[in-house]
């Protein structure tokens, strides 16, 4: 039976042959000529090229220079003009159906393929689906192609359902909070997750092919497009591995309510996107760009990419999917083993969390007496969870001999204890996941006076992501991710417009040192400040500051206290700075305080003390309080500034999109 | 002309992953077991600087051998079919964990595995692995393929029929 036909059945409703001759057999009948030419015309009649399912599976957007297709591999065109124009396209799709079978047999699923070697039909299920659904398609006269290696695919997935997953931050990373989405075909519908096995299942991700371990060309490769990116698909426990074991970051997984047609296409999509690629543009065209895009292609009913703005931060995609109605069926968390581990560790008191450290270092350590056997068990599973947390990689790579024997000892010393450990049964977040973070951008306006130029109007802008005092659900506690933030502010006594700070990037990460834990904070900012000391004449200055240290996070994570050391360097040709150049550095030590009240309020100070050798004057200082009121949407900040210059106090309002 | 060097293009990267994955060590000096090249060091893992893997974050992307690339890529490690095959390839990939939950008694590697191989009851692969700790983890901390199947084939009471 051929499975293509099967597949498209799924997909669409086939128009009943108009006469008794074998069906789907394959090759055994004759493509009918005059049959291209009455789909042609009758393709042309209803205007099909413009339809919105046909531009969106072949990914075509309307730009400055008129219509072109994002995917970039020619193999996913079947007309030399197919890039720019959707109607030769799909013209030139239609004569391909009627090539004669494919000369080179499909090769078996692990073997490599050419895209060019497959029958068009083979190459374009979702293409083929879509002109069936549309216009009909008598396979008594187009034959239906025999399709292996497709079919193959399409067992191996066996689709019924569609999860979305978001990848969420890990920390001392503070690049992951933007996240990452990718697509998980789900082989049942619905029900607990022990039924469903969803290791087992395929997870469909885009990413970029990275060829370089240059930082740099990395860098400058993923902002220009010079990546290829790709749709690959690989089980879901690679993927489970590869982010919730090994980069620790808590899964989120929002279960898609899709037609069974519906993901039928999204499979036969998948199937033609995995044979091109796209240039991946890491601001615009990334990971959750395509994502939606494939969605968006199966289920033409969904308005997603329109919900997006112009950069695509995957926090932002998920809320778009979110925001469609009856889209998402459920959510779902999964707990990275970060999580897992202070899950573990959330009962045990001082003695039992000595033990667990102890045996993490040494399998033969002592437990402490009095434990039954459950209670070994319970240290011993936590310890497991600390070395995996602690030596992860190492151990998948081998690398490290000591490691992977104290594992082994570990794991046998748990092993036996003739104690099944029970599941580990974990509330998400009552913050919530992604969907439900503030908008990434910010734009603030604020009124109020400093001592020096009385009466300011102030405005604020900022591209994303994430301060220490932003609303805290669905982002780490513990990063400051900030890029593009300018703020200007007008004097109203002068009548002058100024410029006060325009950082391009601003990033925290505080790390709370626990016993399992010791690793320091570090800061990092760089662009441009308004000198408010007598350095120069309130000029201002290109800076750049970077800076390390302890912190402590306490009152049940209400509490967080970051000390560091820092250097920072600032210019600018009117700065009275190092022995008179226009450039001056700095070190000294930085203090940051954040008590959080709950999700509805914020209060943060900052403290720091700079010397500046061999310039004038030597030292200063900068002194900063700010209170923070958050609101649905919006928040309320009283801001209050003292460096050597004078005092500033400002009250903001702040909206996020 | 263009496609043609597109064409030869995927054809050559696609040969040279299909070549890497053929020639890449087996991990454990095992032999060259189907699966062997499906373990996450080889996979998902490049010796990369840290700052490389710091923006891998951002990208998403992976080093070493694209295999999954669907429709034209090798999808070697694809597969998660019930049966040996599938149930190797499972153990292979999975082999810390697995070896974490083995000796645990319990954990969802143990119940896919038992989905896999088509056992009756996965409590009980877990209670019959657990108490085999020593053979089906001999070292490493990683479960072996061979031993573990070998294991929930000998014990009939588990009846994992998919196991032949």
């Amino acid at each position: 039976m051929n499975l293509l036909a099967l597949a498209l059945a799924a997909a669409v409703s086939l128009q009943a042959p108009s006469s008794s001759a074998e069906q789907g057999g394959g090759s055994a009948a004759e493509p009918d000529p005059p049959y291209l030419h009455e789909l042609l015309a009758r393709a042309h009649a209803l205007n099909l090229a413009a339809d919105t399912q046909w531009l969106r599976l072949g990914h075509w957007r309307r730009g400055l220079g008129g219509v072109e297709s994002e995917a970039d591999g020619s193999a996913f065109f079947l007309s030399p003009r197919g890039k720019t124009d959707p109607a030769a396209e799909l013209d030139a799709t239609l004569a391909a159906f009627f090539a004669p079978p494919s000369a080179e047999p499909d090769r078996p699923l692990g073997e490599p393929q050419r895209a060019e070697a497959m029958h068009p039909q083979c190459r374009f299920p979702a293409r083929l689906s879509f002109v069936a659904s549309r216009l009909g398609l008598d396979p008594a006269r187009l034959p239906l192609q025999r399709c292996p290696r497709f079919e193959a695919f399409w067992t191996r997935v066996q689709a019924r359902s569609v999860t979305l997953i978001f990848s969420s931050y890990y920390l001392n990373n503070p690049a992951s909070s933007f996240g990452h989405t990718f697509l998980r075909l789900d082989k049942v519908e619905g029900g607990a997750r022990d039924d469903r096995h969803e290791l087992l299942d395929q997870g469909v991700d885009y990413a970029a092919v990275t060829d370089t371990s240059n930082a740099l060309l990395y860098a400058v490769k993923g902002l220009t497009g010079l990546f290829h990116g790709q749709f690959t698909a690989r089980p879901y426990f690679y993927k489970v591995r590869e982010y919730a074991d090994y980069e620790s970051r808590d899964l989120w997984e929002y279960d898609l309510a899709l037609e069974p047609s519906e993901v039928a296409m999204l499979v036969a999509h998948l199937w033609e996107l995995g044979g091109t690629w796209f240039d991946y543009w890491y601001l615009t065209e990334n990971c959750s760009y395509h994502v939606l895009g494939a969605l968006e292609a199966a289920a033409p009913r969904l308005q997603l990419l329109s919900r997006v703005g112009k950069v695509v931060i995957p926090a932002d995609t998920v809320k778009a999917v979110a925001a469609e109605p009856g889209l998402v069926r459920a959510v779902r968390w999964r707990p990275s083993i970060r999580t897992q581990f202070q899950a573990r560790t959330a009962g045990l008191d001082a003695a039992a969390l000595d033990a667990v450290e102890a045996v993490a270092r040494d399998p033969a350590a002592p437990l402490p007496a009095g434990l039954d056997d459950v209670g070994r068990a319970r240290t011993l599973d936590a310890a497991a969870d600390l070395v995996d947390l602690r030596h992860g990689k190492e151990i998948a790579l081998e690398s490290d001999a000591h490691a992977l024997a104290l594992r082994q000892a570990l794991l046998e010393r748990r092993a036996a204890i003739p104690v099944v450990s029970p599941p580990l049964v974990l509330q998400p977040p009552a913050t919530g996941g992604p969907d439900r973070g503030h908008g990434s951008a910010r734009f603030s306006v604020g009124g109020g006076g400093s001592e020096q130029d009385g009466p300011l109007l102030a405005l604020e802008g900022r591209i994303a992501l994430h301060d220490l005092a932003d609303p805290p659900p669905g982002f780490s506690p513990r990063t400051r991710l900030e890029f593009l933030r300018v703020r200007g502010s007008f004097a109203t006594r002068e009548r002058r417009l100024r410029l006060d700070d325009a950082w391009l990037v601003d990033i925290a990460s505080l790390n709370e040192i626990d016993r399992f834990d010791q690793r320091f904070s570090w800061r990092f900012r760089a662009g441009a400040e308004r000198v408010r000391d007598a350095g120069c004449a309130s000029c201002v200055a290109g800076k750049v500051e970077f800076g390390g240290g302890p912190a402590v996070v306490t009152l049940g994570s209400a509490l967080s206290a970051l000390a560091t050391f820092d250097a920072e360097l600032a210019a600018s040709p009117p700065l009275a700075g190092f022995r008179g150049s226009a450039f001056r550095p700095g070190f000294g030590p930085t203090g940051v305080l954040r008590l959080l009240g709950g999700d509805r309020a914020a209060l943060l100070g900052t403290a720091a003390w700079r010397w500046y050798p061999e310039a004038t004057p030597r030292d200063g200082f900068t002194l900063g309080a700010e209170a923070r009121v958050h609101f649905p949407g919006a928040s309320l900040a009283l801001e209050v500034r003292r460096a050597p210059r004078g005092t500033e106090a400002l009250l903001w309002t702040q909206l996020f999109r | 002309m263009k496609r043609m060097i597109v064409a030869l293009a995927l054809v050559a990267f696609a040969g040279s992953a299909s070549a890497a994955q053929a020639t890449l060590p087996a991990k454990g000096g095992r032999s060259s077991y189907g699966p062997a090249g499906c373990g996450l060091g080889s996979l998902l893992f490049g010796d990369q600087p840290g700052l490389v893997q710091v923006l891998a974050a951002t990208t998403n992307g992976t080093f070493g051998n694209q295999t999954f690339g669907i429709s034209t890529g090798t999808l070697n490690c694809g597969d998660s079919a019930f049966g040996t095959k599938g149930a190797s390839l499972f153990i292979e990939a999975n082999k810390e964990a697995l070896a974490k939950d083995v000796s645990r008694g319990s954990g969802e590697t143990i119940a896919t595995l038992s989905h896999l191989a088509g056992c009756k009851d996965a409590e009980a692969v877990g209670v019959t692995l657990q108490k085999n700790f020593s053979t089906v983890v001999p070292d490493g901390s990683k479960a072996d393929v061979e031993k573990t199947l070998s294991t929930l084939k000998s014990d009939k009471a588990l009846a994992c029929n998919e196991l032949g």
